[in-house]
């Protein structure tokens, strides 16, 4: 009896994809915008803040050690002092970085300690073939988490991260997630028959509450068929041989390679979501002047060879990100004026202000790309010498990403940043 | 009337509001403005003393007048009290889906942790308009279900049990901290002990439950060392037992362990596949020295053996590494002591594992839903009752049709019970499941899920809908023993949970928290945790000795333990977390005006706010909404650090006529509580110690020059006036504040029962009559609520 509604669904479907075949999008059929696409940067530790935070502030400040790469992107990025989640130092609470909340905190807020990522990539959802994508080199530094509260693990080895996103599934693989997408659709199928009881007899006050249901019936029928789609068609194929080629593989090269499949990824439209950690177990050694572990670095006694190290360390953070920014910048955001990073919204920072202090206040923070009209050196603190709560920043990546919000978890309001 | 014009009219009318605006008569949008009107009028409110010429009987006269004019508007407008169906929420789903698979918990995968959660209105989880319904819910809501049933129905052959003996030397400790390349601790051959409050232990050999099925559990453990350390130092009070944590997935056994003596723990337990086995020992002490890591705590270690064994202790200290040394360390260190540490702890000597078993083949819980005959065939006859159970009405014919059709043409590719497992998914996800109060189900169906919600968030039984049916609840009397009925088989515990919950916006407490480095206490010992269980208790007590609703107000006692104690100055409880019935005797606390979670809740994490308390008090405790300040106002930042108070800059801000006008109606029902800190503790001055930059207060200096003492005083537009918290108290229990208290107190329950504010004045009215003819007990008041017109919807 539904198999008219079903077979009109599937025929749409049809009609949607064929100008895809077209393109070299691998974007979701349904999409027509130019997409918005969210990357951050974290670390476990902060940042030494003498390094970090600029000396002047306002639109012509002059750029900090530690940020020195991103000297290019001057005009368009924010760096923002005077920001925290509020809470006491120590390690560990670091983790609350893109949440503001501690797991422990959690069951206090509907949605958990959802990282900011993760709100993202439930937004997108299946409009892209992976909602979101999570990197690092060795370990992860645990800072997306899911509206449930559960973490959410990045993939640790460059290699799996290529598998990840651009090997394709065997034949077996695919023939059974193909069977669970079929098995969702009849149940839909038959979930989407139990309604005429429901409407023969409502009258128009409980109407809006049943279309919600049809509604949504209806969208999760075209996300699995979009998500079959996803299953039929071949992923983009990416040249990793060139970033194992050099003799040496120091980690330079590895994060590059990952920020490369990442910047690939969002070119290809596999994703529009992805966060990359630098941990604290990954030896960086084989940066130019680094002898030391990064925790060791962060405990310097003030020293000023061993601050030299952290500042090497941070700024290599700093450098890798710069790199893959840059080549963000040199592609051109297709049906639209900017570039791909104009369409990226990047954060950088930490959970945790300073590892030498263990403070977790007044957070390294930098914001860049999105199509921001950026402020420079920003002092976040109110009227009343309060440092501002980082969830307010949040509030307007939020809002640029589409999310008619206005609050997320410990915000107290919207840090100005306007879009435009 | 001539009296209220005077100053409510023209262009600047007091208080934003503007006799006009009333009409000759209340309309849907101004009845609300009546309400108000007269809830001021009653409480001598308006008009305010210092212009009141209004004489004890025009002002009867005056109520009279409203009170019937709010009447005869109820009557004209014929407005149906149906209200509309919302969608469970994520509680009630899995209570649900739980009671229609006829199973004890939804099992131990956590298998609805992909719910997205429900968001709350002004702390309600049951609001129709907030319970938001999108793709994302529904896709959820098919895996949670399949995962569900995957555990509860089990096809092919049985599983062959194994038996697992795990010594102390098998026992990890699974990784905490991000550090994973550090290997796992693992315990000694003569036991694994718990060192740190975080710490999981795992069996080596028993990660997880490999299949699902029956498990039989048996733990070999005791308490060590209760008592050794000082437990002002550990956190850990003497009198509490040691405990120990099982946990199985996300269900959780707790047991009291015996000192010294060896208890053998056996469970036997149903376990899903894949969930895991862990143990831990729960204790709300052992944090949060230094900066907050478990790791400071071995520190204490070394202060005990300095007393108690002053050789051994001179012998670590000698065998450091000499103070020349680059990384020499001070000998109190917590890094020297990490060996010695003695503090209150579990001990595992070994456990055994057995599993999985079945008392049967296909198990029990399978039979019970598809009978021992699972036939596609037979899939109409099978999936009947579970539609039943899930839709909570009756089948009607055909209606089943489709899902039938899907069973069957899934059985040749599945398999028959596969494909009845199809079925299952497709009815706990149809809108007559996942939909509450849709307009086609009877009246009788109807009243019984509402009852059954409200009290036991979950469907109705058959006893309970054939009791509706035969009319045993058609009546006030029938509908309060009914819930006493629910409530002494301890059925009512989602309610006894979830209302409170709700109503006092509990989870709100930590949204500010305390500042941690000025209310070490709150963090060091989770004392949000013992408020929190505070005001439930005291919500349980009232339900079960029925008590009038009135005594939330009056109560002169409360439920505490030491922590609690703590907060609240008082010393002579015993040295344990139980919470026990304390009266207090200076008329500051008891009920819920004297509860720290309330004054918690209402505070900034540094100072408090008079308005924030004030408006909380009128809001959930009044019924009165005041209206938030227009947007073009200019509101002065409280500055901690200035030496002014918080009175000082409302008063400067109520130097503003506009802003006067609402302030003199909000702010008395604040300042009482300006005793109370940001944590409900006592306090006669402010504290000096925020007025001095963060750099020098965080010295600790000991010396405490006095702050400004604290004006806890204030006037009532009604002229009576207050010096502090006793005689607001007092205030509290006149006869127009026992009557919004009660009034409010149902509109809370209405709003938790039909997720949304009851809009009909005369009704609300009858049922606080109601509750007046039975003194107020808070039994008869809820049986009130439900036998009201506005609860049957009738």
């Amino acid at each position: 009896m539904n198999t008219t509604r079903r077979s009109l669904l599937k025929g749409v479907g049809g009609v949607l994809t064929l100008p895809l075949l077209e393109s070299l999008s691998f974007a979701a059929p349904s999409d027509a915008e130019v997409p918005i696409r969210f990357l951050v940067v974290g670390n476990p530790f902060g940042a030494h803040p003498e390094h970090f935070f600029p000396t002047d502030f306002g639109k012509d400040f002059t750029i900090s050690p530690t940020l020195q790469s991103l000297d290019w992107l001057k005009d368009r990025m924010t760096v923002i002092s005077h920001t925290d989640h509020g809470m006491v130092s120590g390690h560990g609470r670091e983790i609350s970085f893109l949440s503001g909340v501690l797991p422990t905190d959690a069951q206090a807020f509907p949605e958990k300690n959802m990282s900011i990522d993760q709100l993202f990539a439930r937004h997108v959802g299946s409009q892209v073939r992976y909602s979101s994508v999570g990197a690092a080199l060795e370990a992860g530094i645990r800072m997306s988490w899911t509206a449930n509260g559960v973490e959410k693990l990045p993939i640790t080895d460059p290699q799996k991260l290529f598998n990840h996103l651009f090997l394709n599934l065997s034949p077996e693989q695919k023939s059974v997630r193909r069977d669970m997408l079929d098995r969702n659709g009849s149940i839909l199928d038959t979930v989407g028959s139990q309604f005429s009881g429901l409407l023969n007899n409502s009258s128009k006050t409980d109407r809006d509450r049943i279309d919600q249901f049809q509604t949504s019936i209806r969208e999760l029928e075209h996300s699995l068929a979009d998500r079959k789609t996803w299953l039929d068609r071949d992923k983009p194929s990416f040249d990793i041989s060139g970033h194992f080629a050099e003799s040496e593989m120091t980690i330079a090269n590895r994060y590059d390679a990952i920020f490369d499949m990442i910047a690939y990824a969002f070119e290809t439209g596999l994703t529009r979501v992805a966060s990359i950690e630098f941990p604290s177990e990954l030896k960086y050694t084989d940066i130019d002047g680094v002898n030391r572990s990064y925790h060791g670095c962060t405990h310097n006694g003030k020293a000023d060879d061993t601050v030299a190290e952290l500042v090497a360390i941070e700024s290599f953070q700093v450098s890798r990100l710069s790199r893959c920014l840059k080549k963000l910048d040199s592609i051109k955001e297709p049906n639209s004026d900017g570039t791909m990073l104009d369409h990226t919204i990047v954060l950088f920072g930490s959970g945790m202000g300073y590892g030498g202090t263990h403070s977790n206040r007044n957070l390294p923070i930098m914001v860049a790309g999105g199509g921001f009209k950026h402020g420079g050196h920003v002092d976040a603190r109110d009227t009343s010498g309060k440092n501002m709560p980082l969830c307010n920043l949040y509030v307007a990546l939020m809002q640029r990403f589409g999310i008619e919000r206005d609050k997320f978890n410990t915000s107290t309001g919207r840090f100005d940043l306007q879009h435009g | 009337m001539t009296h209220c014009s005077k100053c409510h009219s023209g262009p600047k009318p007091k208080g934003d509001f503007d006799l006009r605006s009333l009409e000759t008569d209340p309309g849907n949008d101004s009845a609300e403005l009546w309400e108000t009107s007269l809830d001021y009028v009653k409480a001598e409110e308006m008009p305010p003393a210092k212009q009141s010429r209004l004489s004890k009987s025009d002002r009867q006269r005056l109520i009279r007048f409203l009170e019937e004019k709010l009447r005869f508007h109820s009557r004209l407008t014929t407005r149906s009290k149906r209200i509309k169906p919302r969608r469970l929420n994520n509680r009630e789903f899995e209570n649900s889906v739980r009671d229609v698979l006829l199973i004890e918990d939804v099992g131990t995968h956590q298998p609805t942790d992909n719910l997205i959660g429900d968001a709350l209105h002004e702390g309600f989880d049951t609001h129709g308009d907030t319970l938001g319904f999108s793709k994302f819910h529904l896709e959820q809501y098919i895996d949670a279900v399949r995962r569900i049933v995957d555990a509860t129905i089990l096809s092919g052959d049985q599983p062959r049990s194994h038996r697992y003996e795990i010594d102390g030397d098998e026992i990890f400790a699974a990784h905490t901290s991000q550090n994973t390349k550090r290997p796992e601790r693992r315990g000694k051959s003569d036991g694994f002990d718990f060192l740190d409050p975080k710490q999981l232990a795992y069996f080596e050999e028993f990660k997880t439950a490999p299949q699902t099925g029956w498990y039989r559990i048996s733990i070999r453990c005791t308490g060590k060392d209760r008592g050794r350390y000082d437990s002002n130092e550990t956190g850990v009070y003497d009198d509490d037992p040691i405990r120990m944590t099982i946990r199985l997935g996300n269900r959780e056994r707790t047991f009291d362990l015996p000192d010294e003596e060896v208890m053998e723990i056996k469970l036997n337990e149903w376990v899903a596949a894949g969930s895991r086995l862990r143990m831990q020992h729960p204790t709300d002490g052992l944090r949060m020295r230094s900066n907050g890591n478990f790791k400071f705590q071995n520190a204490i270690a070394g202060q005990y053996l300095k007393e108690h064994d002053p050789p051994l202790y001179a012998k670590v200290v000698a065998n450091m590494k000499s103070p020349k040394s680059r990384n020499a360390r001070r000998p109190e260190s917590w890094q020297n002591w990490v060996k010695y540490w003695q503090g209150p702890r579990p001990r595992v000597f070994s456990a055994v594992v057995e599993g999985p078993f079945y008392e049967s083949w296909p198990p029990r819980r399978q039979v019970a839903l598809l009978g021992s005959n699972p036939d596609a065939d037979n899939a109409a006859a099978i999936l009947k009752p579970i539609a039943e159970r899930a839709w909570r009405r009756e089948i009607r014919s055909e209606e089943l049709d489709q899902v039938v059709r899907l069973v069957q043409s899934r059985a040749d590719q599945l398999g028959d019970v596969e494909a009845l497992k199809e079925g299952i998914v497709a009815i706990l996800t149809s809108p007559p499941f996942i939909l509450l109060n849709t307009e086609d189900v009877t009246s009788t169906d109807r009243f019984a899920t509402k009852f059954n919600y409200f009290l036991k968030s979950t469907i109705p039984d058959t006893g309970l809908r054939e009791a509706v049916a035969n009319g045993r609840l058609n009546s006030f009397d029938g509908v309060r023993e009914e819930v006493k009925r629910v409530i002494n088989q301890s059925e009512g515990k989602p309610f006894l949970r979830a209302f409170p919950f709700a109503w006092l916006k509990l989870n709100d407490i930590n949204f500010m928290a305390p500042d941690p480095d000025y209310y070490h206490h709150y963090h060091r010992k989770r004392v949000s945790e013992d408020m929190v269980d505070e005001a439930l208790h005291f919500f349980s007590h009232a339900i079960n000795e029925n008590i009038p609703v009135t005594e939330f107000l009056s109560a002169d006692y409360s439920f505490i333990n030491a922590d609690l104690a703590k907060v609240y100055g008082v010393a002579d409880v015993p040295d344990d977390s139980i919470l026990r019935k304390y009266t207090f005797t200076d008329g500051r606390r008891g009920g819920l005006l004297g509860m720290a979670a309330f004054l918690t809740i209402t505070a900034d994490s540094l100072g408090t706010s008079p308005i924030h308390r004030a408006v909380y008090v009128m809001e959930n405790f009044l019924g009165i909404h005041p209206s938030p300040p227009p947007p073009d106002v200019k509101i002065a930042e409280p500055d901690v650090r200035a030496a002014k108070t918080i009175k000082e800059v409302l008063e400067a801000h109520k130097a503003d006529k506009t802003c006067a006008s609402c302030h003199e109606a909000i702010d008395p029902f604040g300042y009482a509580f300006e005793n109370f800190d940001p944590m409900g503790a006592w306090r006669d001055n402010y504290s000096t110690r925020l007025s001095r930059p963060a750099a020098t207060a965080k010295g600790r200096s000991k010396e405490k020059p006095q702050g400004i003492p604290i004006d806890a005083s204030s006037s009532f537009r009604n002229g009576t006036h207050y010096r502090d918290i006793t005689e607001f108290r007092k205030l509290m229990l006149t006869e127009a504040n026992r009557d919004r208290f009660v009034r409010c107190f149902i509109t809370k329950l209405l709003t938790y029962a039909n997720g949304v504010e009851p809009d009909n004045f005369p009704e609300v009215e009858k049922i606080v009559r109601t509750s007046a003819a039975h003194e107020y007990r808070i039994v008869d008041t809820i049986a009130a609520v439900i036998d009201s017109p506005l609860f049957r919807e009738e």
